[in-house]
């Protein structure tokens, strides 16, 4: 969108205040009435559980208030401490790599790669790929004994690798397979944000003699730091909710060392039965979320809307 | 060509193509492997052959043994919960998001806040303790437990506000002048200008209900009602799957979004751009 629009509707936002009391009670219930599904849904898959998930968290199985019995519980098992570690971890490693290499990307596709509409598209199909379908072709892929990527390493000479089977790689393997359909969507964000920077700026860089990675570093990527920063956030939410692979493959194993929050709450749930727990577990991951949305939600601020 | 230009595109065009290979490769070897006879898929590996990656015989063998254990009736499933969920959260959306945006009320600010922060928090973040309540109503497999939840989503009324607020006042008060309800605006005015944004706000929808594991796995159990990735995800947990048929399944459902993003990418990356840059 032209930025001179953003003018007209800055300016006409004022004009066009509402001015008699009729009219504006008559624009809050049209409002209400536009909003209500939306509101609706809210509450019902908001809101609704995220309430009845507190509640249930101060209480027993059998309905008892427990006061923070189940929180003291949950903190102090090392269960959920080891999955609370694996989750870390995990979001340690896969968020910088997935980051780095798509804004390696982005830079390759802006910084006149031949066709770049190409690369762009080739890019978006594993971003299409759903996770499980990711899991199923790297997880057959990764077997120790008949897997391909075993085979091709055997066959450049390196030793057979354990993959999704040993508490030390297990993690790994899963940051490949959750990478394989975030880079290119990352690389998205990154390449609308770098045509964003104003190209005279990189001009006249050049002309005061900064080479590439001045450039880059001084100038495109302080420019474009509210990308990144959405980026970073957008994907952290994605990760610490990751489930598929590991419900699919891994099973929080080998030795709990991809039993992330996620699947460790699926577990109390379904396996333990301990739905105090699980709604306690929950809330404490509802807290976190919330809290890293809004920080999401302030890199999506745009101009025109700030209070 | 000088030194210089050899440098601007070369390196470039080597990078993207080297990143391009290597997120393609699994994409080839998933194609390669749907339509050869299942021993194939393994035969070549120890040592590595050539025909590990160059099929040799050409088959339709999985697709078909894959469709006779009800695969047919789990992709139709998808597809028609996708595509509801597209079609009822784009009205809904747009109508939250032309609330948000070409009406004035007392607090709009504050309710757009609320509205969008909401759907911003991933809705599987609560999913596992809500879907016990589901089941319990007695919703478990049905089609409105797998729409519902995905429908209204805080990244598509973010979009469409924004392109809505940069719609002109003057068409909207004009229109008023002239008698038209706000509905009318929104129906005969709004929603026509925004063939753009509401394509990528589809797309985005689309896309979250098409990947979507936890939730479908959470809330269906029969064989009929089931959605393709569960279906095709629960041949893992048996001993003796058949990888031929995981990977046609697999194809079936990374070609279909395929089919539906490529096309309208402009329109993807465009609703990208109007997102998450400031």
């Amino acid at each position: 969108m032209p930025v001179s629009n953003e003018a007209v509707s800055g300016r006409t936002k004022h004009s066009s205040a509402p001015r008699s009391p009729s009219k504006v009670t008559q624009n809050l219930l049209a409002a209400i009435l536009f909003l209500a599904p939306a509101i609706l849904l809210m509450f019902l898959f908001r809101l609704v559980p995220i309430a009845t998930v507190a509640w249930d968290s101060f209480r027993s199985s059998a309905g008892q208030w427990v006061g923070l019995e189940n929180f003291v519980f949950l903190l102090g098992s090392p269960s959920f401490r080891d999955s609370l570690s694996a989750t870390l971890i995990f979001n340690l490693i896969v968020n910088p790599i997935q980051i780095a290499l798509a804004f390696l990307l982005a830079l390759a596709i802006v910084d006149g790669a031949r066709r770049p509409g190409l690369w762009q598209s080739l890019n978006l199909m594993p971003v299409a790929v759903p996770l499980a379908v990711s899991a199923i072709v790297w997880g057959v892929a990764m077997r120790p004994d008949s897997g391909i990527l075993n085979s091709l390493l055997a066959a450049v000479g390196l030793p057979n690798q354990a993959w999704l089977t040993s508490p030390e790689q297990a993690l790994w393997s899963i940051v490949l397979i959750a990478s394989w359909v975030g880079v290119g969507y990352w690389a998205l964000f990154l390449v609308a944000g770098l045509h964003q920077v104003d190209h005279s700026l990189l001009e006249a860089a050049k002309i005061d003699g900064a080479g590439y990675l001045r450039t880059l570093f001084s100038i495109r990527i302080p420019l474009i730091r509210g990308t990144l920063g959405f980026v970073l956030v957008a994907d952290t939410v994605v990760n610490l909710l990751l489930f598929a692979p590991v419900q699919m493959l891994t099973r929080g194993g080998p030795e709990g060392s991809t039993s992330f929050v996620m699947f460790d709450i699926y577990r109390n749930a379904f396996v333990f039965r301990d739905l105090p727990l699980a709604a306690a577990e929950t809330f404490l991951l509802v807290l976190i979320v919330t809290a890293i949305v809004a920080l999401q939600f302030r890199f999506m601020k745009p101009e025109g809307a700030k209070k | 060509m000088s030194l210089r230009k050899l440098t601007r595109n070369f390196i470039p065009t080597v990078v993207a193509a080297f990143i391009t290979l290597v997120f393609m490769l699994p994409l080839l070897w998933l194609v390669i492997s749907a339509f050869r006879p299942e021993e194939d898929i393994f035969r070549y590996l120890s040592p590595f052959e050539s025909q590990a990656i160059i099929p040799s015989r050409v088959t339709l063998d999985n697709f078909v043994a894959l469709f006779a254990t009800g695969f047919g009736r789990q992709i139709f499933n998808s597809i028609f919960v996708a595509l509801a969920a597209v079609a009822i959260g784009l009205f809904l959306n747009s109508l939250a998001a032309f609330a948000l945006s070409a009406i004035e009320f007392r607090g709009r600010g504050v309710v757009f806040s609320a509205v969008v922060l909401s759907f911003l928090i991933p809705f599987e973040s609560i999913a596992i303790p809500l879907s016990d309540g589901v089941r319990a109503l007695g919703l478990g497999d049905t089609y409105f437990a797998l729409i519902a939840p995905g429908v209204a989503n805080g990244f598509a009324i973010f979009l469409l506000r924004q392109f809505f607020l940069e719609v002109p006042k003057d068409l909207a008060e004009a229109a008023r002048m002239d008698g038209a309800s706000l509905w009318r605006i929104y129906w005969s005015i709004y929603l026509p200008l925004s063939k753009a944004p509401m394509i990528g706000a589809g797309l985005m929808i689309f896309l979250f209900q098409w990947s979507a594991y936890l939730w479908p796995l959470l809330v269906t159990n029969s064989p009929s009602m089931k959605l393709a990735p569960i279906a095709l995800a629960q041949f893992l947990g048996e001993r003796n799957f058949d990888a031929g048929q995981m990977f046609a399944g697999g194809l079936v459902l990374a070609i279909i979004p395929i089919l539906v993003i490529v096309p309208l990418q402009r329109y993807f990356t465009r609703s990208v751009a109007m997102t998450g840059v400031k």
